[in-house]
C-alpha cells in the first residue's frame, strides 16, 4: 500500500511502527526513534501525515450523545472563568503551545496532554512552565510536559541570537543531557522534542551558542 | 467547513467561532460548545462509561479548545478532528488515572464501531471520507477491526493489546499496521475519486 516494498534500511522497520505513532499509542524510546527518522525522510512523514488523517477520522466516528441538563451552563460559567483567568500571559504562551500544537497534531498525539500545572483538575495536570532568562530578562519559555515520553516546547522570542543554538537540559544528580540543536533567526524560535529521561528529573534548561556562552537559562521544578 | 446549525449561530464556521474564542470571545466559545457538545459528550462516554465523568471531560476539553483556539493551524487537518482528538486524549488520560491498568472495552459505543453494518444515511453521504472509512472499517478482519478500534478509541498500545487478547505483542501490532494500511488505503482512493 505504501509502495515501498522494495526499501530496506531505516523506513523498512519505521514503517512498522507509523500506524501506532499515528494512533497516539507508540511508547517512549520507540516514539523517539519513529520521531527522529520521519524528520528526516520525506517519504515516512508523508505516510505518516496519511495515516494521522485515518487516526483523525476515526475519533470522529463515535456516536453524538445528548449531555445531562444544564451542560451549557456549566459550561457557559466555566467559559467566562476561562476568558478572564487566561488573559495575563496569552501571548507568549500560546507560542510556546502553537509549538506544542503544531508538534502534537503532526504527530498524532492531540493536546490531550497539556494541561497547565494550576489546573483545577489535578488528575489530568502533567505541564509544567519556565521562564527563560538571560541577565534577568525574559527571553522566552519553556514547557515540560510529563508524560510519556516527556516533552520540552520551547520558544525564544527576544534574542538577539541568529544561527544554531545547542540545548542541554540538567537532570536531579547533576547530570547533563543534550537536547537537540536549533536554529533561531532574529532572535526568534520555536521547537518541541521528546525528552530521553522523565520530566521529574529535569531541573534546567539552557541554551547554548555555538562559542559556549551561555544565552539564557530556564529553572524547571516539575 | 462547517456551518452552524444551532438556534444563535446564523451560520457560522467553526473556524471562524475558533478566531473569536482565540481572542477571548467566550460568546464564540459558547455556540461552539452547543455545536460540538453531544459529540464530545458521546465520544468521551463512550471511552469513559461513565457520565458524570464524561461531562468532566467534555467541558474540560470545551475549555482546553478555548484556551489553545489560537493554535489551531486548519492546515493539518478539520476542526473536528482536532476537538474530537483533544477529548479523546483527555479520557484516555482520565481513565488511566481511574482504572491503572485498562481493562477490555465492553460498551455501547465499541461494540457499535465492531458491528459491520453500514448506517442507513452512509449511502447518501457516498463520497464523504468519513463514511469510507467506516465503510472499511466494517471490511477489516474482526481481529483487525478490533485492534484498531481499541488502539484509535482508547488508547491502547500494542503490548496492552497483545496482553487483552492474550496474543503475541508482533501480532497485535501486525493486527494495527495492516488494519490502519488498509483503512488508509480506503481514504486515498475516495481522495483519488
Amino acid at each position: 500500500m505504501s509502495g515501498y516494498g522494495e526499501d530496506r534500511g531505516p523506513c523498512e522497520s519505521i514503517r512498522d511502527e507509523l500506524a501506532e505513532l499515528a494512533l497516539g499509542v507508540l511508547s517512549g524510546r520507540s516514539r523517539s526513534e519513529v520521531l527522529r527518522h520521519v524528520e528526516s525522510c520525506a517519504r515516512c512523514a508523508a505516510e505518516l501525515e496519511q495515516l494521522s488523517i485515518v487516526a483523525d477520522t476515526l475519533v470522529q466516528l463515535a456516536p453524538e450523545i445528548e449531555p445531562p441538563l444544564g451542560f451549557e451552563l456549566r459550561i457557559a460559567e466555566r467559559l467566562q472563568e476561562a476568558a478572564t483567568a487566561h488573559r495575563p500571559r496569552r501571548r507568549r504562551r500560546a507560542s510556546v503551545l502553537a509549538v506544542a500544537a503544531v508538534v502534537m497534531v503532526v504527530f498524532g498525539f492531540g493536546l490531550g496532554t497539556l494541561t497547565p500545572s494550576h489546573n483545577r483538575q489535578p488528575a489530568l495536570a502533567n505541564l509544567t512552565s519556565a521562564d527563560l532568562n538571560s541577565h534577568g530578562h525574559v527571553l522566552g519559555e519553556v514547557m515540560v510536559s510529563a508524560g510519556s515520553p516527556a516533552w520540552m516546547f520551547m520558544t525564544i522570542e527576544s534574542g538577539a541570537w541568529s544561527g544554531k543554538v545547542t540545548c542541554e537540559v540538567t537532570l536531579a544528580g547533576g547530570k547533563i543531557e543534550t537536547i537537540g540543536v536549533f536554529k533561531l533567526s532574529g532572535g526568534y524560535g520555536a521547537w518541541g522534542v521528546p525528552l530521553t529521561s522523565p520530566a521529574a528529573q529535569v531541573r534546567s534548561a539552557r541554551l547554548i551558542a555555538p562559542d559556549g556562552t551561555v544565552l539564557a537559562s530556564a529553572q524547571i521544578s516539575v | 467547513m462547517r456551518k452552524d446549525r444551532n438556534r444563535d449561530g446564523d451560520e457560522i464556521s467553526d473556524e471562524a467561532l475558533l478566531s473569536g474564542m482565540a481572542i477571548g470571545d467566550e460568546r464564540a466559545g459558547l455556540v461552539f460548545a452547543r455545536r460540538y457538545q453531544h459529540r464530545l459528550f458521546g465520544l468521551a462516554l463512550g471511552i469513559v462509561s461513565d457520565a458524570a465523568l464524561a461531562e468532566d471531560i467534555a467541558q474540560e476539553a470545551f475549555i482546553r479548545i478555548f484556551r489553545h483556539a489560537v493554535v489551531f493551524d486548519a492546515r493539518r487537518g478539520s476542526v473536528a478532528s482536532w476537538t474530537l482528538t483533544i477529548t479523546r486524549n483527555l479520557a484516555i488520560d482520565a481513565l488511566r488515572v481511574r482504572r491503572g491498568v485498562p481493562t477490555a472495552p465492553d460498551d455501547q459505543m465499541f461494540l457499535s464501531l465492531m458491528s459491520t453494518e453500514r448506517l442507513p444515511e452512509d449511502a447518501a453521504l457516498a463520497a464523504d471520507a468519513l463514511v469510507e472509512v467506516r465503510s472499511a472499517l466494517a471490511d477489516l478482519p474482526i481481529d483487525q477491526r478490533r485492534a484498531v478500534l481499541l488502539a484509535a478509541m482508547y488508547g491502547r498500545s500494542a503490548a496492552e493489546i497483545a496482553h487483552a487478547e492474550a496474543i503475541p505483542l508482533g501480532t497485535a501490532k501486525s493486527r494495527i499496521r495492516v488494519g490502519m494500511a488498509k483503512l488508509r488505503q480506503a481514504v486515498a482512493i475516495e481522495e483519488a475519486t
